[in-house]
């Protein structure tokens, strides 16, 4: 990322968009809406320096309401996309936005591998329990035994443990934030977009259409704030949400190289692939067919 | 045409391909046109495979069915192939005391085919030498028997080994032992007369080709899934990589890779993705995200038999309707098709320029038969240019409007586009249907100006888009039309009969008015095609109407050769 091209000036108004937001009254998107937006300026990033790659759920109604260079596509498939564009064109920072639909059932497998890459990009997880946009079925997030529309007798699957399962990948930036708490979030999605790496911020979030498990009471009530901790207690405090909810900056490692950096043929090479189209003589590959 | 043709039998790791592959480098350089083809079973080890050389002074570019030398690295290989021998052909095998079976000793004596037997276990204990050095020797023994100077052969083993002295030595040894071998006997093979030109062509199999033409063309990035036989293309591409310094990602599926070169392509690069059908099947969904966010791609598809996991390691032309009206709903998209090394290379340079030039997404097909053969041609497209449409770049981003991304109005629905990071007003490339600027609209009037703006490109696209290829003598009574790797066979046919060919390269949008023009004037129209239900017919019929008079299909897993074009047909 280079923060080496600051904008001066950026203010709100830079990233409002004359377009309606159309979430339920109290939904936890708002908050976060305008956690990235000031998160962005306060870096002195203006909205043409940024890539926001959404995924589908109601999270990804955002993409009409803010303005910065966008991509809005497949249900599961936001991590893959925006990693894509990542390699590409390292300069252009890349945020990605995804529900717990999305990224726990459909594109599970997305987000293991982009941990385990390490690409230098943020993935911000609205994590609302359910299933918002299609009008609140279980994701596996929900809680077992809760009533939800497709599982009217309640549920019988086992949540997935996020963060156990996140920390089991061995990632290199964890953090948890609340939408109920804007400056704070702005603060670890800052941090997180200026991590060099695969950034993974759950940004635990009220739904109060479709989530009677988890109000924004509760949240308020459960969240704290806790500094950067070594891994393993990081993990036991990102896993334990029993009597209170670990909230910042839980984990980062500074040291580990991204995908990029680590690929042998392209050390030493300045250029970004974007910059590298062009017409390519092949005669001394060819020659080897001789 | 003067040919003779050679195969190597034996199981998967005995060294088929390398005593295939050697042969052919050091006839392609003794001035030999030169075409290699490689069958094997969906196995690591033990799976019976083969290798067979055309060879000619003339241009080559397909098997035949019966052939000159059989060489056979096991009893299995005697027992299948025998019969694929002609006529005073001959059959050199390494089983010690084989005695042939009455049917098969009546086959060797009813057409007079000598039989050698090379005792390469003893030969190989005798020089202390490993199992694998009895490749060279069995090249040696192949190499006497053309008649060719064992010199020839000891260059390529010095190219390849020059570095390890005692193994350099050791694989003399075995060209001399395989050498005194052949002396010995008195069967000869009688080559036509060597041709210069060949000399300086190169000897490259399909994949290789595509690869350095996506190269050629700009590529920077590849994201695949390992499938037979796309792999050949992702190795190649991943074995270069230092070279190319392209970027190469083995994601962890098909989704994801194609996935990763729409993100890659957005940004601004050129990417591309490699699959077989099964994987193409899993992309469809993102390459109709393309078709209504306008992104460009590139997806190679390498067909094999299907349907489901099929037959692995065959070849095929089963999946032209599929990339055709892969993905859901209306959207433009281009197909295409190479046909032998020389297009695979050539083809990538316009997958990537219609792609951008029309936002859209390209298929660009290939088979295992054009993946994994061997062809000897000349490969040079310098006359080849970037075109990247309405990329806007450098100052004419001051003029843009956000609205001026998905513009309905746009002269052939082909609006501008700009990347990511551009000092401009930005957009939103949206999955949604959306109004001009990437916003939301489910306005029906909307809906109607957004699907008319994309499907517009089709008009500008087909335009764009060269006629069919055409090949023989004017004024004949047979035109045979057909797509893919039939090129190959279909050319060396109509090089000994009065037919003509009308060859297909760029498949969808489909024009159809050179064909209609000729099939008028043709007293009878051959369909030739690599599967069951003659899919590009059904597309010409759907497009024109044109009904053919006689079709050849093929759905056996094998290329089409000569023998398939059956003259009574013609």
């Amino acid at each position: 990322m280079t923060n080496s091209k600051k904008s001066a000036g950026i203010s709100m108004k830079d990233y409002n968009c004359k377009n309606q937001c159309t979430w339920c009254d109290g939904c936890g998107n708002y908050g976060i809406l305008t956690a990235i937006k000031r998160a962005l300026i306060e870096l002195g990033l203006a909205p043409h320096q940024v890539l926001i790659c959404f995924d589908v759920g109601c999270h990804g109604n955002m993409s009409d309401t803010l303005v910065g260079y966008r991509f809005h596509g497949l249900h599961g498939r936001v991590i893959s996309l925006s990693a894509g564009a990542a390699l590409a064109n390292p300069d252009v920072p890349v945020i990605a936005f995804g529900g717990d639909g999305a990224c726990f059932s459909e594109g599970v497998g997305h987000l293991v591998h982009a941990i385990r890459s390490n690409y230098n990009m943020t993935f911000i997880l609205h994590n609302n329990g359910n299933y918002g946009l299609t009008t609140g079925q279980a994701s596996s997030l929900t809680p077992r035994g809760e009533k939800m529309d497709m599982a009217p007798l309640g549920t019988v699957e086992e949540p997935l443990n996020s963060m156990d399962f996140v920390f089991s990948l061995n990632p290199s930036f964890v953090a948890r934030g609340f939408n109920g708490n804007i400056s704070q979030l702005t603060n670890i999605l800052k941090s997180a977009i200026y991590h060099q790496g695969f950034s993974y911020v759950d940004v635990l979030q009220a739904c109060p259409t479709y989530n009677k498990f988890v109000s924004h009471e509760y949240l308020l009530e459960k969240c704290y704030e806790c500094e950067p901790m070594n891994f393993e207690t990081a993990r036991k405090a990102a896993v334990d949400t029993s009597e209170k909810i670990a909230t910042g900056v839980l984990y980062q490692d500074k040291t580990r190289p991204t995908f990029l950096d680590q690929l042998e043929a392209r050390k030493g090479i300045d250029s970004r692939l974007v910059d590298e189209v062009k017409k390519v003589d092949v005669s001394a590959l060819l020659a080897k067919f001789s | 045409m003067s040919r003779i043709s050679i195969k190597i039998v034996g199981a998967q790791g005995q060294g088929v391909n390398s005593v295939g592959e050697m042969c052919a480098k050091g006839l392609k350089r003794a001035g030999y046109c030169v075409f290699g083809e490689r069958e094997y079973m969906s196995v690591i080890m033990n799976g019976h495979s083969s290798y067979q050389l055309e060879i000619s002074n003339e241009k080559v570019r397909s098997t035949q069915e019966k052939v000159d030398v059989l060489v056979t690295f096991n009893h299995h290989g005697i027992k299948k192939d025998l019969k694929d021998i002609k006529e005073n052909g001959i059959l050199i095998h390494q089983t010690p005391q084989w005695k042939f079976g009455e049917e098969d000793q009546k086959f060797i004596d009813v057409n007079s085919i000598k039989v050698i037997y090379l005792p390469t276990e003893d030969i190989l204990k005798k020089l202390n030498a490993k199992p694998v050095l009895g490749n060279v020797l069995i090249t040696s023994v192949v190499w006497s028997l053309i008649e060719r100077s064992s010199d020839e052969l000891k260059e390529m083993v010095r190219e390849r080994f020059g570095h390890k002295k005692d193994l350099l030595a050791l694989n003399y040894l075995c060209i001399d032992e395989g050498v005194k071998f052949s002396g010995s006997g008195s069967e000869k093979v009688c080559l036509p007369e060597p041709d210069e030109k060949w000399k300086s062509q190169l000897l490259i199999t399909g994949s290789q080709a595509m690869g350095l033409g996506a190269i050629h063309a700009g590529c920077r990035a590849l994201f695949g899934y390992p499938m037979t036989p796309a792999s050949p293309l992702l190795t190649f591409l991943a074995e270069i990589q230092g070279e190319s310094k392209m970027l190469v990602k083995q994601a962890e599926d098909e989704i994801t890779a194609v996935q990763m070169m729409v993100g890659a392509m957005h940004a601004g690069t050129r990417a591309m993705t490699a699959t077989s059908g099964g994987g193409y099947d899993l992309m469809t969904e993102t390459i109709s995200l393309c078709g209504i966010s306008e992104t460009p791609a590139v997806i190679v598809l390498a067909q094999r038999p299907g349907p489901g996991t099929g037959l692995p390691t065959w070849t095929a032309q089963g999946d032209l309707l599929m990339a055709v009206s892969a993905g859901h709903g209306e959207f433009p998209r281009a197909v295409m098709s190479v046909s032998d090394a020389e297009d695979s290379f050539s083809l990538m340079m316009d997958a990537f320029n219609f792609s951008e030039e029309f936002q859209i997404p390209v298929t660009v097909l290939t088979e295992k038969q054009i993946a994994e053969s061997l062809f000897t041609t000349e490969i040079s497209d310098q006359k080849s240019v970037v075109r990247r449409g309405r990329l806007v770049e450098g100052d004419g981003l001051k003029l843009l409007r956000a609205t001026d991304r998905y513009d309905p109005d746009a002269p052939d629905g082909v609006s501008a586009r700009w990347l990511p990071g551009s000092d401009a007003p930005t957009y939103c490339a949206q999955s949604y249907e959306h109004n001009a600027d990437g916003s939301f609209d489910e306005s029906a009037e909307n809906a109607i100006a957004q699907a008319k703006k994309r499907m517009k490109k089709m008009e500008g696209l087909k335009r764009a888009l060269p006629e069919p290829e055409y090949f023989g003598s004017e004024n004949t009574d047979v035109l045979i039309v057909s797509w893919g790797s039939n090129k190959n066979a279909i050319l060396d046919l109509i090089e000994d009969e009065s037919v003509a060919y009308l060859h297909y390269t760029y498949l969808w949008p489909l024009k159809t008015e050179r064909l209609v023009e000729l099939a008028a004037k043709a007293k009878k129209t051959v369909l030739v095609e690599g599967n069951v239900q003659g899919q590009l017919g059904m597309l010409i019929k759907q497009e024109c109407g044109l009904e053919f008079n006689e079709r050849v299909l093929k759905f056996d897993g094998r290329a089409t050769g000569l023998s398939n074009l059956n003259l009574s047909v013609l």
